[in-house]
């Protein structure tokens, strides 16, 4: 099921990307245009995607219940980092995803996750913060 | 001047407790800057670059050069115990150093990794030592025709690398050069597959696509099967590589060494591609194909010295030359004219004391290095036995951090937060995608390359044919195609259709 | 009279020295600011002639104002990327400024897109102009040969004389208006940048390179190229004996040069506004920084130098180049 969903977008994939490169142009006076390259490569995608889509499908183990939401957890919790970056700042965030994905995905307790999500978040601003001087974004608060 | 009397007076300068000391601190910080996933060399270096504004020339240029190969020697850490790209030219490094790992023989592959980084890396100056001038006068001479040859048969090279079915490596390629596409158009400055964003005109970036797909996913398959107690590896088997692996290791080094500084010396080449195209090259004249990626040793020894010679040869068109191959030496050029002085073809002639004492500072550092690496492996080996369930959520940081780094853009998490999820269901799909990440690699430069070299010749397509080095290099490509094809259709056959 | 007019004249002269005075730079400061280093932003990679110019400007700023500064590279998009976040995300809160070349002024006009405009930069201090140089080969078949020479080489040869350029921007424009005026045609090869541009001349891969006297400088002390014409209004200090493009073909309009400045996001609070540009005028009267700079061949544009209102005279040059821009069919 996943791989033929998974063929299905290469040949979606292929088909948009051709579209587009064609609209790009393919050859000027001076050879290829921008189109060529992308048009050849979104072509190769989507024949890819046609001929594995006519073989059998592999049948892959996929995460379940509680694999599922410690996978999805981590994806989450990352995305919720960048979305929070540029407002909370790179501390609170970062201590924050940190421990959420220690109780959670880690089932650690909850001693344990703050002391290391705060010890790493503050060694990892004093390297490359204050040793390299590297702008990390900074929260409304400041830091 | 003459190689040795100029090296001796190298040595000289740079036999001072400040320039030692500077090696030194140039040696930790690129050891460390490998190993942070993400933080690679061209980060590093420009944030340490206004450092060397209160430091002396020879000084200043000395601790940035060691940085620069530091990292490389460092970058194979998180690699082999991670799987963890430290950097872009150590993604390589993972597909059988961290296996070796999982079968508790961390020690082997991280030694065997730092004495080919430094038998390269001390391969690589001595050359420099004696041919650099001659060297750099036939490296200017690689045009668009040459670039565009080259790059062809990195491609060609890529496929004989696909493991697995082959049909899905071609389209990984596919997939590399269309995502390659994306952003502005070096030839003629249109912006593709942009849709209207800024941060899509900027292209995607290298060092977030390598994090996410290696990185992320591997933490990502981790996770899926973690429980209380997992750690990466149970027992650590000897911290030493046997008398076996060094054997089966020495001719890749050599060979890696060569083909690295090689690819050093081209423009737009450099320690990433250098790394792939030994992986390729060991894989594909080994007797046992199929020992890759399951924890060869080859496939370590290889891309590790090849990543360190390359940097001695991309040092190489700078130095006497004035002229830089890829960003890391192009900021050591920058940072060269900020002391003051002028790269050029006089460089060496003018400044001998600078010029000699980078090189000597070359051959110190990589002892520095082998002396700071090696005793480490024990320490690091045992960064396995860590429960994982506390130590992904620190790597994770680690790789936002250094997947931020390179731009301070938050879009950057973000194609490192897709890639990473893409890359965890390709390869529950059994996709392979060490072909992606080269041809994202090699289609931007085989593209305007070609591009450069129709519009510059005044009979099209037949330029590439008239210089010979294209020439030769276009047969060569053409002659492994044929080879493939025949060892395809032969009954042992390629990989599965 | 007179001693009203010599204290005048005094009051004057003093005028300058105040903006070199440490103290006075500190006076302007304003309270509770800065609050975490300054960020100036260089929207270039690291180790270009932009980025040189930014660390050594980062470096003097922070001798003369006593605060720390750290130079950020946001690139991409040939430098798209970063002048849209100083326009549009960066904080005017003063602790972001921006160090930027008059190409800002084609991206704002021609492919900003209406997402920002120039009036979303305030720029606060003049710092050099770099002026756009050719290179010739010092072998094969156009040895020897002045621009004019060259120029009817093309002429004669229609797109047999390939000259290195960068695709949408000067580079482009100069070869495009001596083409219009004496009807040559040349070969554009395009590069990334122009570096390798000249990378290309010295290994014989182009005939004609244009890049800055930076970029050149190693290959000239070495034989390796030779100048061909500089295009701007009067001749350069580090090369008396190159003409001017004006010189060289006649007319008055080959004049491409970047010009450096730096500026702040719209919306800046004055007083932080004044104190920034008060030590960065101080950097820039620094002998030492002057000395530097000029190691690179940029010279300091009077006009600029001595502008009592730096944006305005700015905008005048960014007049010029969107009448250029207009002329040629860019810009409606």
């Amino acid at each position: 099921m996943l791989e033929r969903a998974l063929n299905a977008f290469w040949i979606l994939l292929g088909a948009g990307a051709a579209w587009h490169a064609w609209t790009l142009g393919l050859t000027g006076a001076s050879g290829p245009e921008s189109g060529l390259f992308p048009l050849l490569a979104a072509f190769i995608v989507m024949g890819a995607g046609l001929v594995l889509l006519s073989k059998a499908p592999l049948n892959p183990r996929l995460p379940r219940g509680a694999a599922l939401r410690r996978v999805a957890g981590v994806v989450i919790g990352l995305a919720v980092m960048a979305a929070a970056l540029p407002y909370a700042g790179f501390a609170v965030s970062g201590a924050v995803t940190m421990l959420v994905l220690l109780r959670t995905a880690g089932s650690s307790g909850w001693v344990e996750s703050v002391m290391l999500s705060l010890a790493s978040v503050a060694t990892v601003i004093w390297i490359f913060g204050h040793l390299l001087g590297m702008i990390l974004p900074r929260g409304p608060w400041g830091w | 001047m003459d190689p040795i009397g100029g090296l001796l007076g190298g040595f000289a300068v740079i036999l001072t407790a400040q320039n030692l000391y500077l090696c030194l601190i140039g040696s930790v910080i690129g050891t460390l800057v490998g190993v942070l996933p993400g933080l690679g060399p061209l980060a590093a270096l420009a944030l340490l670059l206004p450092v060397t504004f209160t430091l002396p020339p020879v000084g200043g240029m000395v601790m940035l050069c060691s940085i620069f190969y530091g990292a490389m020697y460092g970058g194979s850490t998180t690699s082999v115990l991670l799987n963890i790209p430290g950097e872009a030219a150590s993604v390589v490094t993972c597909l059988d150093g961290h296996q070796m790992a999982r079968q508790g023989r961390a020690g082997a592959a991280l030694g065997i990794a730092a004495m080919g980084s430094f038998i390269a890396g001390t391969i690589g100056v001595i050359v420099m030592t004696f041919f650099a001038p001659l060297i750099a006068a036939v490296a200017i001479r690689f045009g668009p025709p040459e670039n565009f040859a080259l790059m062809v048969l990195g491609l060609v090279c890529t496929l004989f690398m696909i493991t697995g079915s082959t049909l899905k490596g071609v389209l990984m390629v596919a997939l590399g050069f269309l995502f390659a596409a994306v952003g502005l158009d070096v030839v003629n400055g249109k912006e593709r597959f942009t849709f209207g964003s800024v941060n899509l005109g900027a292209g995607i970036d290298l060092l977030s696509v390598v994090i996410g797909l290696f990185g992320l996913s591997e933490v990502l398959a981790n996770v899926e099967s973690l429980t209380k107690s997992s750690v990466l590896a149970e027992r650590i088997r000897g911290l030493w590589p046997t008398l076996a692996d060094w054997k089966a290791a020495w001719r890749p080094m050599l060979r890696g060494s060569g083909l690295g500084f090689l690819l050093g010396l081209v423009p737009g080449g450099g320690p990433v591609t250098a790394s792939f195209m030994s992986y390729m090259l060991e894989k594909r004249i080994s007797s046992h194909p199929e020992r890759f990626g399951k924890g060869a040793v080859e496939g370590v020894a290889g891309p590790e010295s090849a990543n360190n010679a390359a940097v001695a040869g991309s040092i190489i068109p700078v130095l006497s030359l004035g002229i830089p191959g890829n960003p890391v030496t192009a900021l050591l050029l920058g940072a060269l004219i900020i002391q003051g002085v002028q790269p050029g073809p006089l460089f060496m002639t003018q400044r001998p004391e600078l010029f000699w004492g980078i090189v000597a500072s070359m051959y110190i550092g990589n002892v520095l290095l082998l002396v700071l690496n090696l005793p480490l492996v024990g320490l690091w080996a045992q960064l396995l036995r860590v429960p994982y369930r506390v130590l992904f959520p620190v790597v994770l940081l680690l790789c936002v951090v250094g997947s931020y780094s390179a731009n301070k853009n938050v879009f950057d998490l973000w194609v490192m937060l897709a890639f990473g999820a893409g890359g965890y269901l390709l390869r529950k799909l059994e996709y392979d995608l060490a072909p992606f990440v080269i041809a994202f690699v090699l289609a931007p430069l085989l593209e305007q390359s070609l591009r450069q070299a129709l519009v510059m010749s005044p009979d099209g397509a037949m330029i590439l044919l008239q210089r010979p080095v294209t020439a030769l290099l276009l047969a060569a490509s053409a002659v492994l195609v044929a080879l493939m094809l025949r060892r395809k259709n032969s009954p042992l056959g390629g990989g599965s259709p | 009279m007179k001693l009203v007019v010599a204290a005048l004249v005094s009051f004057m002269m003093w005028m300058p020295a105040l903006a070199q005075d440490k103290a006075a730079v500190a006076r302007l400061k304003p309270k509770d600011f800065p609050t975490q280093p300054i960020e100036f932003t260089v929207v270039y990679p690291a180790g270009g002639g932009m980025d040189v110019t930014g660390r050594l400007l980062a470096k003097y700023v922070e001798k003369w104002s006593g605060e720390r500064i750290i130079v950020n590279n946001r690139t991409g998009g040939a430098g798209m990327v970063g002048h849209t976040y100083l326009a549009t995300q960066a904080k005017p809160d003063g602790h972001t400024v921006g160090v930027l070349a008059n190409l800002v002024w084609g991206d704002a006009m021609l492919r900003a897109q209406g997402r920002w405009t120039l009036a979303d930069l305030e720029p606060i201090g003049y710092l050099n102009t770099d002026a756009l140089t050719w290179v010739g080969r010092t072998d094969g078949p156009y040895k020897g040969f002045t621009l004019k020479q060259i120029v009817q080489a093309a002429k004669d040869k229609p797109g047999t004389v390939r000259v290195a350029t960068v695709p949408g921007s000067m580079w482009e424009y100069i070869i495009e208006q001596i083409e219009a005026a004496s009807g040559a045609k040349f070969l554009r090869v395009p590069f990334q940048g122009g570096g390798a541009g000249i990378s290309a001349l010295v290994g014989g891969n182009v005939d004609v390179a244009q890049g800055f006297y930076s970029e050149f400088r190693g290959h000239l002390e070495g034989g390796k190229v030779a100048p061909l014409a500089v295009a701007s209004a009067v001749r350069m200090d580090f090369l008396k004996s190159m003409p001017t493009f004006n010189e060289a073909l006649g007319g008055n309009e080959y004049l491409w040069q970047v010009i450096r400045f730096a500026v702040v996001p719209k919306g800046t609070p004055a007083d932080r506004k004044a104190w920034l540009g008060a030590a960065i005028k101080a950097a820039m009267s620094d002998p030492e920084l002057i000395a530097e700079y000029k190691k690179f061949g940029v010279y300091f544009d009077p006009k600029l130098v001595n502008s009592k209102d730096v944006a305005k005279d700015l905008n005048e040059y960014a007049e010029a180049e969107r009448r250029f821009y207009q002329k040629t069919g860019r810009l409606k």
